[in-house]
């Protein structure tokens, strides 16, 4: 019990950064510096305590220089294809052009939405424990302002 | 095209359909800037190039090295710290070192306290409140220098903007961006009447650091 509130502070302290990154670049699109520091900490949090960061955080994060990825405001979105067959969704970082590739694929479903998953954590107990407040910390991202771009590129 | 044509607001029935919302007329044109500003970047590239196409270029043929670039692929995509210091890569533009506009990110903090502290009412115990503290996040906090080895940081109030290892950067209501040292200084948060101090000696570590870190129970008091 008392394992699991503290792993819930930490989550509301990274849902904090998050949304004071989007907070930051919304009030001025061009502090990106300011942005990128309290991304930074969170990514560094998250490193310490062995916390999973939801996808759908991660794809707004650049992995080189840790800024926040806003389609238009740091970021390139691109829709590339190679001959004919498959198509990616490739946003590129602006400020230190590091790029990341995302494969649109409408069937795709991340494993923690796929019912064998859920399956997982029915027959070991203690990691369900774990997974509960990832999914609060995933509810809690939403109402950050501004919607993010990656799980648009996977139903596209 | 004319110009009011854009500035034209998304109609009601639109937005219910999109589920966008209209922004206010400030950040759409500071939006509208940064987003210019970014997309013009590449005129200064072409520069570069056409200078260079004035310019003897000594044709040779050279093999090309396969090997560096299977090492390439092995090394961390990350920058180093070298790189990181020559792109400046947190530090705030003076020309972003406002007090307004770091009044909303206050307020999120304000929210995100008292979400913490579950609902921060005068009942419930300042032990308990400081416990939770020790461990929440401070970017974004008004906190104030009430004690200090040095008295010229005495009485400085701002909102707390950036936490590094030994430092904190504050902005005043002047605008001004000011670097205080933890080390032997007081400093009071004050959040809905609550005053919590904290001692700079015993927080001497990152922002990220803090998170992981145990704080002895009682821990001796100096200065």
């Amino acid at each position: 019990m008392a394992a699991q509130m503290k792993d819930k502070e930490a989550y509301q302290r990274l849902n904090y950064l998050y949304q004071a990154a989007h907070c930051v670049l919304s009030q001025n699109p061009e502090n990106v510096e300011l942005a990128r520091f309290y991304c930074f900490t969170q990514k560094t949090i998250a490193r310490r305590l062995v916390l999973r960061q939801d996808p759908s955080v991660k794809r707004t994060l650049c992995k080189k220089c840790c800024s926040l990825l806003i389609p238009g405001v740091t970021a390139t979105t691109r829709q590339r294809r190679k001959k004919n067959k498959t198509r990616f969704t490739v946003m590129r970082c602006l400020s230190c052009g590091q790029s990341k590739t995302l494969l649109n694929n409408p069937d795709y479903s991340l494993w923690v939405d796929r019912p064998e998953a859920q399956m997982e954590q029915q027959k070991q107990p203690e990691p369900s424990r774990k997974n509960q407040p990832k999914v609060k910390r995933r509810d809690g991202s939403v109402p950050s302002s501004k919607p993010s771009a990656a799980p648009s590129s996977t139903s596209t | 095209m004319d110009e009011a044509l854009v500035q034209v607001a998304i109609p009601r029935d639109l937005v219910d359909f999109l589920r966008v919302e209209p922004q206010t007329n400030s950040k759409a044109q500071a939006f509208t800037k940064a987003f210019l500003r970014n997309s013009t970047q590449q005129q200064s590239q072409l520069k570069v190039q056409s200078m260079l196409s004035h310019k003897a270029v000594i044709l040779g043929y050279s093999r090309p090295k396969k090997d560096k670039s299977r090492r390439n692929s092995k090394k961390a995509k990350g920058l180093n710290a070298r790189q990181k210091r020559a792109m400046k890569i947190f530090q705030i533009k003076p020309e972003h070192q406002r007090y307004e506009l770091f009044l909303p990110l206050h307020e999120l903090w304000r929210q995100y306290i008292t979400d913490l502290c579950s609902g921060l009412k005068s009942t419930s115990s300042p032990q308990f409140i400081q416990q939770k503290l020790l461990k929440a996040d401070f970017h974004g906090a008004i906190i104030t220098v009430v004690r200090s080895k040095c008295p010229s940081y005495v009485g400085i109030t701002g909102i707390l903007v950036q936490e590094f290892k030994h430092v904190f950067k504050i902005i005043t209501k002047e605008d001004k961006l000011k670097v205080i040292p933890k080390r032997n200084s007081v400093f009071a948060v004050e959040i809905n009447g609550f005053v919590s101090h904290i001692y700079g000696s015993k927080f001497e570590q990152r922002a990220s650091e803090r998170s992981a870190k145990k704080f002895k129970v009682r821990g001796t008091i100096d200065l």
